[in-house]
């Protein structure tokens, strides 16, 4: 039998799990749930391999969203631009705050992010008003063209984009933790002053690692922006500071499948629980505390040694 | 003192490092040559770790210089110091423990070959060098096969301290600087510590800070004895430890 812990083939068959999703869910619901598994793996990545927790990843998704949304509002029309200029655009914003931030020990980068999350809020929402149109936001789903091969306005050709994208993002974190810089991420969070003394620089490792977690979160704020056709200073609500943390709790802290599983299960309860109980993020709430008393592993953390005993067992009785 | 024939390698002149009111290393003065086999003992809070530490660049002296190769290097941070040849070992065992055993030590050849820019760590998958055979061989050295492929965090105290000094002597240093290496080994780990070490001899200056010289005594070409930050004896190790201070101080003996 095939290990599907080998990982070019785990990362099929989660991709292909997802893609039931797509078979048997609404679709508005399997777009919602790649666009936030990528929203999330930033931060599970920083918290995960680097050590630092962010409270302001909604700052990084606004960069990415309003670089499209800009673009797409009043320059072009091309989504897929829109979407590059977005990812540069987080960047950008990456390479010029991260020299400050990773400075910072965790608990003091936690709320840096946060307060760089309600800066972000107040510059949409009210200091460029004029340009973002304030709390009405920029719409432009009618100014987007269509493109040949992949529509990115129809909700299905979207799909398939962002789940190549996705799976693209997936590839890259994998590569990043069997790569000699994951091991030294994970070398800076556990023993600092080691990897210090053996000659690296703590400083460009955190810096390089915080640019690409940001660059893929602000990459889901340029897919929301081509999604909705719309953007609105509520996309950094320093209120949902905490939803990306949440998830990445919530999935398993630090696995590569986490993110996937975090937001399918945030995603997914949130649908069901509204439609029966109007404060859903209650049960969100009571949940987490019981993932942190039960042991912080988080759903898919939980999850993997429980299906790595069960295919090894079955491995190890046919043979 | 020093009466090492060759040329000197690290010197400090009048280094002193104050914590608030107490003065934890008072204007040292010492020197080391290259491929002397030097040792610093003391009583607890005698300053060797804080002297280490200032000789290292953990720490910047408040009054002082530190010179390496002739030149200062009093201001220049820990991994630029690294970069000149120098590698320390910490007190308490200080490794990587979210790594595998072989991934600590992939890290410190990677240093020592120079191919830890950025790019270069991007861009080399984690197994390029696991199969190396410096790598290997550090590993049969330190006798750490039958851990190669275990998370640190699951090692014991000895096998840590052997990783650790795996990492510093595969990172191919000229001075390298021990802290306390011995503490919390037992009597055959310290044999195999100090036997790998002799290997070495001649190709390292080696500075060893221990807090009991029996371990040590043995194996060291000088000695230094430190007591409330100062240096209270320097020179062969029968000579330091008979030096009526040294009996006083260090032995407690009047």
């Amino acid at each position: 039998m095939v290990n599907i812990f080998r990982w070019s083939w785990g990362l099929l068959l989660a991709f292909f799990c997802l893609f039931l999703v797509r078979v048997f869910l609404p679709l508005p619901f399997a777009n919602e749930i790649l666009i936030f598994a990528i929203y999330t793996i930033g931060c599970n990545f920083l918290l995960g391999r680097v050590g630092f927790i962010s409270f302001g990843q909604p700052a990084y998704l606004a960069v990415g969203a309003y670089g499209t949304a800009f673009y797409l509002f009043y320059f072009g029309s091309n989504p897929f631009v829109g979407i590059l200029i977005g990812v540069l655009s987080g960047v950008a914003i990456a390479l010029l705050v991260g020299p400050f931030f990773v400075r910072l020990r965790s608990d003091y980068f936690a709320l840096v992010n946060l307060a760089l999350a309600v800066i972000m809020f107040y510059l949409f929402e009210k200091i460029l008003a004029k340009i973002t149109h304030g709390d009405n936001g920029l719409w432009f789903l009618t100014n987007m063209t269509s493109t040949p091969i992949i529509d990115l306005g129809n909700p299905s050709d979207f799909f398939i984009f962002t789940f190549l994208l996705a799976f693209g993002v997936w590839a890259l974190y994998k590569y990043l933790d069997d790569s000699i810089f994951g091991a030294c991420c994970l070398a800076t969070k556990t023993n600092e002053d080691k990897l210090k003394f053996l000659g690296y620089s703590n400083f460009n490792i955190r810096w390089l690692a915080f640019v690409i977690a940001n660059t893929t979160t602000a990459m889901a704020g340029s897919l929301y922006a081509v999604y909705f056709g719309f953007v609105s200073p509520e996309i950094t609500a320093p209120s949902r500071a905490a939803d990306p943390v949440i998830v990445t709790l919530l999935g398993g802290v630090g696995t590569l499948y986490g993110p996937i599983v975090g937001a399918f299960a945030y995603t997914g309860m949130k649908d069901l629980i509204s439609g029966y109980i109007a404060n859903w993020e209650l049960f969100i709430g009571l949940l987490l505390v019981f993932i942190m008393l039960a042991g912080e592993k988080g759903i898919w953390g939980t999850l993997e040694p429980i299906l790595k005993k069960l295919i090894f067992k079955k491995k190890n009785s046919t043979n | 003192m020093n009466t090492h024939a060759s040329p000197e390698i690290i010197r400090t002149d009048n280094v002193t490092k104050k914590f608030g009111e107490m003065v934890a290393v008072d204007h040292v003065n010492y020197s080391l040559c290259e491929n002397e086999i030097a040792g610093i003992i003391g009583s607890n809070g005698a300053g060797k770790t804080t002297f280490f530490n200032l000789i290292t660049g953990y720490y910047t002296p408040e009054e002082g210089t530190v010179i390496y190769e002739g030149k200062d290097i009093t201001a220049l941070p820990a991994q630029k110091r690294v970069a000149l040849g120098m590698m320390r070992t910490f007190q308490l065992t200080s490794t990587f423990d979210s790594l595998t055993v072989t991934d600590n030590l992939v890290l410190s050849f990677i240093r020592a070959h120079k191919k830890h820019s950025l790019f270069n760590l991007f861009v080399t998958p984690r197994s390029r060098h696991r199969n190396n055979d410096k790598i290997k061989e550090c590993l049969e050295t330190f006798d750490l096969q039958q851990v190669a492929q275990r998370d640190v965090k699951h090692l014991s105290l000895g096998e840590k301290r052997r990783l650790e000094i795996a990492m510093s002597i595969l990172a191919e240093p000229k001075v390298l600087l021990l802290d306390e290496p011995l503490a919390g080994l037992s009597e055959t780990e310290i044999k195999g510590v100090l036997d790998v070490l002799r290997l070495n001899v001649s190709k390292q200056t080696i500075l060893i800070v221990e807090h009991k010289i029996s371990k040590v005594e043995d194996f060291l070409e000088r000695l230094t004895v430190m007591h409330e930050g100062k240096i209270i004896a320097d020179g062969k190790c029968e000579e330091c430890l008979n030096a009526p201070e040294v009996r006083k101080s260090y032995w407690q003996i009047d």
